[in-house]
């Protein structure tokens, strides 16, 4: 099922989760997310791609965790009682952890509300990581394309 | 009766039957008159037979028969053995081994029928040996030049002999090595053939043989194809082309190949290829065809429930059962490769090691009922912290004796692996023309399981590494004054925590002169760079891809594909390797590896407010050093610690942590050894040894080297391992 998502199926609606990330909200598709975790202490790893904090224990499991922050090239995460670590299960990898700002629900958008991102809405290098722009009621949505996110293509210079 | 319970026992006992067959074929070799060796080879043949016969493998008791028949010849002193014989013999082996597999794998023979071989050891038995195919026979096919054709030939004609009548025709056609008259045509086969036929192109069948020498038969094959497809269309192959790309063929394959050229160009285009012995090539009508497809429908229902079951291949209808197989090819293949092995991997334990673990568990049970009756006896009475502590050591006791047993059990000796080379040394050094001898010492070392099945293919290609490129021939040898027979040892021993395989031969050794001539060739290095390289760094190149010192590519080595794949898999493994070499000497592989992977012993240190484990095999001491004691060489800091020069490695540093201490503080130094060099870890405070179990880091993070994994500590904590391997 999660493989049909990868391809941005636009057939039926999809639920997403809202996270916060600085002023701006971000859905990533409900398919994905295996666990939401508050912040909890994260074990650094040196000389690691920059936007990995660390790796976490998650019940005996170990799960680098990343900063969509940092990878969105925003500033430090500032850890708050609504910091959270989204686990995502991304199909056939491992579990990945994102860390964002604070989590505000799930959302039902129908395809129809989904535009595909244009270079406009978007800063120029983020405009990868998504797959499109939702829209509910008046607040906009961008849609995460986990994909990219976690992929590290062109992180090989900020190592 | 259904024996399927007991194929496991089969499969494992077979093994062990197959394994002493081999050494004792080796012995034999050497000591033709050995009785020991000849009874102790005749039981084993004997109870394989046996064995075989009970399960219903019939290809598999029938070619044991015949070798147990040649060893009853030599046993009763009505032979003597020649290299011949056991070359013929290894041959049998090697089939036996092949069709172990594939039971292992299908649950079945398979196809291969073994009639050549069991021909050839009947010539042996008959006293003919030195022609492989009995002389009538040999009048009867008159194309096949080489021994392939012939042995097929040989095979098929003696079979027809045999075979009932309806099948007469097509094996003595098939006898002049025109395999593909064999064919059976699936519906949309006949019709595309009919069809080429109808617009004028002639339909050719074709059979190739390819040399025996040729290693890459699978290439071959596939240049011929290509070659017939620019000229034609091939409409058919036997066996399947993926079997063909899969190298699941004998040295002969045949086609159909539809083209408006003649006999002469499809034959030249087929015989452009190297390495292709000869090739029977042979009109097709439209008549053939459809007999074929007629017939063979026929056979494929008699013959398909047998073949399914593994069961009666018998001599006769063996021969129908290959193009029987041919015409359900479609299906087969692919249910024999997608479907899992069907027999599980086992380990063999000694029953002594599972009466432990048996007894730790009950104690394990009874530390349970302690600490269940000290909490529910708890209140007014005396019961205080000591005897709660009493039982947890009690408990941890138990853990430790567990988690040794559990180790223990997974422990195999090295042996596993080790008894196939004396094997394959032999075979290299009669391809190479070489004298050498193996040695073998420590093969009851144990490794863990996993380690044990990955190491194989790095050590056989060492050994023929060594073979290859370090023994010289024997003049050679003469001339420089060494033995005529090359020494390969191969010495496995352990040493701390890990064990150390060493792959040794008095050969050559390394030139690196050589070595570093190439690096410049390849372009790594300038001439200037490449002459201030130290010995060691040169024949470390070896280990970098797509580098390899021979000039002339063999069969064996020399790709350039080797020794790297070596390394990362020995990597891979949590080990490494190292190369000592004296020119004209020998050169020796030495291979480290851990003896187990998930658990380790590990000192706890402190660097800065992160905690980090150090493995405790490669800790030598620790030392506390005042700051005054640092020495400079060439810029670089070092200890001198009781007459040995240790370079120091400020972990901090490398770590991008911020020291807790304070500069002019005593240093607290690790001493850790990686093979025969030192090197000191400046940390921060020490923990204490702790039992870790490794955990991976997921591979999204790109990790640096120096770290192997993490763990997760008793709070939930998490602490990197450092890998010392790569830090020192």
């Amino acid at each position: 099922m999660a493989e049909a998502n990868l391809i941005d199926s636009t057939v039926e609606s999809k639920q997403y989760i809202v996270v916060v990330l600085g002023c701006e909200r971000y859905g990533i598709d409900i398919n994905y997310i295996d666990n939401i975790v508050r912040q909890q202490s994260i074990t650094r790893i040196p000389k690691a791609q920059e936007y990995f904090n660390g790796i976490i224990n998650l019940r005996g499991e170990i799960i680098p965790v990343m900063s969509l922050r940092t990878r969105f090239g925003l500033e430090k995460d500032e850890f708050t009682k609504d910091t959270r670590i989204l686990i995502l299960k991304p199909e056939s990898q491992g579990k990945i952890g994102v860390i964002v700002d604070a989590v505000k629900g799930v959302l039902t958008i129908p395809p129809e509300n989904i535009d595909k991102p244009s270079a406009k809405n978007a800063a120029e290098d983020k405009i990868v990581f998504l797959s499109g722009v939702g829209k509910s009621g008046d607040d906009l949505i961008s849609i995460l394309n986990i994909t990219t996110v976690i992929q590290d293509k062109q992180d090989e210079d900020n190592k | 009766m259904d024996v399927s319970q007991y194929l496991e026992i089969f499969i494992d006992e077979t093994r062990e039957h197959l394994q002493t067959l081999s050494e004792q074929l080796l012995i034999l070799e050497k000591e033709p008159e050995n009785a020991d060796t000849i009874n102790e080879i005749f039981r084993a043949a004997h109870s394989l037979k046996g064995m075989a016969g009970t399960m219903g493998y019939k290809v598999m008791q029938e070619l044991t028969h015949k070798m147990e028949d040649v060893f009853s010849d030599v046993r009763n002193g009505k032979r003597k053995v020649d290299s011949n014989t056991v070359d013929l013999l290894f041959k049998g082996l090697d089939r036996l081994e092949s069709i172990l597999d594939s039971i292992v794998n299908a649950g079945n023979e398979g196809d291969d029928d073994c009639q050549d071989l069991i021909t050839q050891l009947q010539a042996v038995i008959d006293g003919t040996a030195a022609a492989p195919a009995p002389a009538p026979e040999k009048a009867e096919a008159p194309a096949p030049k080489k021994k392939g054709g012939k042995k097929a030939a040989a095979a098929a004609a003696a079979a027809a002999a045999e075979a009932p009548a309806a099948e007469e025709e097509t094996k003595s056609e098939a006898a002049d090595g025109e395999k593909f008259r064999d064919f059976t045509y699936a519906d949309f086969e006949v019709h595309a053939i009919e069809n080429a036929i109808d617009e004028g192109m002639n339909a050719y069948g074709a059979t190739v043989y390819i040399q025996e020498s040729c290693l890459l038969k699978a290439a071959r094959a596939f240049l011929v194809f290509k070659a017939l497809e620019e000229i034609g269309t091939v409409a058919k192959t036997e066996p399947s082309t993926q079997d063909i790309e899969d190298d699941k063929f004998e040295f002969d394959f045949s086609v159909v190949i539809l083209t408006k050229e003649d006999v002469d160009k499809v034959q030249k285009a087929i015989m452009s290829v190297s390495e292709i012995d000869h090739v029977c090539i042979g009109k097709l009508d439209k008549e053939t065809v459809q007999k074929h497809v007629q017939r063979d429908e026929d056979e494929e229902e008699e013959e398909s429930k047998p073949a399914e079951n593994a069961a009666a291949t018998t001599a006769a209808a063996a021969p129908a059962a290959a193009p029987a197989a041919g015409a359900t090819e479609a299906k087969k293949p692919t249910a024999t490769t997608a479907s899992k092995p069907i027999v599980n991997r086992s380990v063999r334990v000694d029953i002594e090691k599972l009466d432990d673990l048996m007894n730790l568990v009950s104690e394990l049970i009874i530390a349970k009922n302690g600490l269940v009756s000290l909490s529910s006896g708890e209140g007014g009475d005396n019961r205080t912290g000591s005897d709660f502590n009493d039982q947890i050591e009690y408990l941890e006791r138990i853990i430790t004796n567990l988690h040794q047993s559990v180790m223990k059990v997974r422990m195999v000796p090295l042996e596993s692996v080790f008894n196939r080379f004396p094997r394959m040394i032999r075979d290299v050094a009669k391809k190479l023309d070489k004298k050498m001898e193996l040695y073998i010492t420590g093969e009851e070392t144990e490794l863990d399981r996993t380690v044990i099945d990955e190491i194989g293919d790095p050590l056989t290609h060492l050994l023929r590494n060594s073979a290859d490129h370090g023994i010289e021939t024997a003049e050679e040898r003469v001339k420089l004054g060494k033995p005529e027979t090359g020494t390969i040892s191969l010495n496995a021993y352990q040493e701390g925590n890990n064990v150390v395989i060493e792959v040794t031969d008095d050969g050559k050794g390394i030139d690196v002169e050589k070595v570093k001539n190439k690096a410049v060739e390849r372009g790594l290095y300038t001439r200037e760079q490449a002459d201030l390289l130290t010995d060691k760094e040169a024949i470390d190149l070896l280990f970098k891809p797509s580098f390899s010192t021979a000039e002339k590519v063999s069969d064996l080595s020399g790709r350039g594909v080797g020794l790297d794949v070596v390394k990362t898999n020995i990597e891979k493994l949590g080990g490494d390797v190292e190369v000592k070499s004296k020119l004209h000497e020998g050169s020796s592989f030495i291979v480290r590896l851990p003896l187990t992977l998930a658990i380790i012993q590990a000192l706890m240190v402190e660097i800065g407010s992160e905690k980090y484990a150090i493995p405790l095999g490669s800790i030598q001491t620790i030392e506390d050093i005042p700051v005054s004691d640092i020495k400079y060489v060439q810029s670089s800091e070092v200890i001198n610690l009781r007459g040995s020069v240790i370079p120091l490695v400020r972990l901090n540093q490398l770590l991008d942590i911020e020291s807790s201490k304070s500069p002019d503080e005593n240093l607290t130094v690790v001493i850790v050894a990686k093979g025969e060099s030192l090197a000191g870890f400046v940390i921060d405070t020490l923990i204490g040894q702790q039992e870790i179990v490794i955990k991976s880091i997921s591979k999204y993070i790109n990790s640096p080297k120096m770290i192997s994994g993490a763990t997760i500590l008793g709070d939930g904590d998490i602490a990197l391992i450092l890998d010392v391997n790569t830090l020192v």
